[in-house]
């Protein structure tokens, strides 16, 4: 499937959790990175339980600090 | 899980330290933090990859108390300052320059009025001040110009109570951002986002604290405003490339970091200890200042004594609904003159007199010959103030230990004696 990465189509295996797109694409430091999919920021306490699917944009933000949801 | 905001303050935003199983938080006392090569560090640097860099900017301890005031006051992100005035003058300067106006409260700390009348208007911010709970006259305020709306949950030490809600309307109306000083009521008694707030802002050296034993700040951006508006323009390039955190990395990663206000984090650690208890230290607060605001207010040697939760309060419907029956530890009294007021506060076994409020203890201050002397009568008129004002954190001793030393105090004061 693909999906767009901060406006990058890149290809996966299939479906994943957004903690497995994040140690899959190799983030560093993922309890620093706020995550976008289709325009909504995710909470962090729904990483796990929220699956990426064929077609979504995910953005990984980042900003020096964090402090976020 | 759903959480109560009990729960919040002892588990929302943290968990065990990942390395170490460390149950409080570790405090990273560390000016910076290395990276194996110049590529990582430039990574960092240049916002591909997250990570530390210089604890004026960002820090692991201060990230984790930043990450539980988010999980507080339901927010998107939070930014710690040094103080609830650096949290307050970061805000403004991040929202406004030369040339544009803020709108604020008429009725607001003695500290923050100062800083919008008289420090900000050297540097081209102008601030119009209206009547803290006249809805209608933020309205009639508001010009191209503005940038912001500034409200106290209870003005201090008018202790008037502003409709946060029917404010949001307005500034809705006009797409104005809305901060809300949420310090003396905390997230116990009020949630400012679930009344409109865009902006919620902390001193956490009150309450959050609880033990009058570090000073520190935050700001915490409610994720409600939309920070692509034209009114904010200058924000865009952030909205480009951190999206809805636009606002935060503008505090971050410009204003924030170019003033310098960092938070400690050893503070951050002993704040992040005090917040623990702060559900069951506001319910001992808010029950102890009731009661006392209740004898005082029949009490004939004391005049106007002023509290948000007694029913003769011109704001208590509004206190009612906004702090669900809860209505801080605040509270003012009058007693005739300057002499008295002195004599009273003199005569005070255990209430300690100090410039603070919301520490465990029982708190005590004349205002007029302290955090507000440098105002002019008519800023204490607007600000509550007369000479023979008395104000009273109430701590959370016994509530007949309160009292006892209130009675021998206003005993002693009426016969003319001081100790």
């Amino acid at each position: 499937m693909t999906i767009q990465i901060n406006g990058e189509a890149v290809e996966l295996g299939g479906e994943m959790t957004v903690t497995q797109l994040l140690t899959e694409r190799k983030v560093k430091m993922p309890d620093m990175v706020s995550v976008e999919l289709n325009g909504e920021i995710l909470s962090r306490g729904t990483f796990d339980s929220t699956n990426v699917k064929h077609g979504d944009k995910v953005e990984f933000l980042y900003f020096m600090g964090g402090g976020s949801k | 899980m759903t959480m109560h905001v009990d729960t919040k303050l002892l588990h929302g935003g943290y968990a065990p330290e990942e390395t170490t199983g460390a149950t409080a938080l570790p405090v990273f006392q560390s000016t910076s933090f290395a990276y194996e090569s110049a590529e990582e560090l430039e990574a960092v640097f240049a916002g591909r990859d997250a990570g530390f860099v210089y604890s004026r900017i960002n820090n692991p301890t201060l990230d984790r108390f930043e990450r539980r005031m988010t999980v507080l006051e339901d927010g998107l992100a939070s930014v710690s300052c040094a103080s609830g005035m650096a949290a307050i003058s970061t805000t403004v300067l991040a929202l406004a320059g030369a040339g544009d106006e803020i709108l604020s409260g008429n009725s607001i700390f003695g500290g923050t009025y100062s800083l919008f009348a008289h420090t900000l208007a050297r540097y081209g911010i102008t601030t119009r001040f209206v009547e803290t709970t006249d809805v209608d006259a933020y309205r009639q305020a508001i010009n191209d110009k503005t940038k912001l709306i500034f409200v106290e949950t209870i003005g201090n030490p008018k202790l008037d109570v502003p409709d946060i809600a029917a404010i949001a309307g307005v500034a809705k109306e006009h797409g104005i951002v809305l901060a809300v000083d949420n310090t003396v009521t905390t997230p116990v008694l009020c949630r400012p986002k679930a009344l409109g707030a865009d902006i919620v802002i902390h001193s956490t050296s009150k309450y959050i604290n609880g033990h009058g034993n570090a000073i520190g700040g935050v700001i915490v951006d409610c994720g409600t405003f939309d920070w692509r508006s034209p009114r904010y323009a200058h924000l865009k390039s952030f909205y480009e490339r951190v999206r809805h955190f636009a606002f935060a990395a503008s505090l971050r990663n410009r204003v924030h970091r170019d003033l310098g206000c960092c938070f400690s984090p050893f503070n951050a650690f002993l704040m992040s200890i005090g917040m623990e208890s702060l559900a069951v230290r506001m319910e001992r607060h808010c029950s102890n200042a009731r009661r006392v605001a209740e004898l005082l207010v029949a009490d004939k040697r004391v005049a106007q004594a002023r509290y948000p939760g007694l029913r003769g309060h011109a704001d208590y419907e509004i206190a009612d609904r906004q702090f669900a029956g809860r209505y801080g530890a605040l509270l003012t009294f009058r007693l005739g003159t300057k002499e008295r007021c002195f004599r009273f506060i003199n005569a005070l076994q255990r209430a300690q007199n100090l410039a603070n409020l919301g520490d465990a203890k029982t708190l005590v201050i004349h205002p007029a010959s302290t955090f507000c002397r440098d105002a002019t009568e008519k800023e204490c008129r607007a600000m509550g103030v007369s000479d023979d004002l008395v104000r009273f954190s109430i701590g959370i001793e016994h509530v007949d230990d309160i009292l006892e030393d209130i009675e021998q105090a206003l005993s002693k004061m009426e016969k003319g004696e001081s100790r």
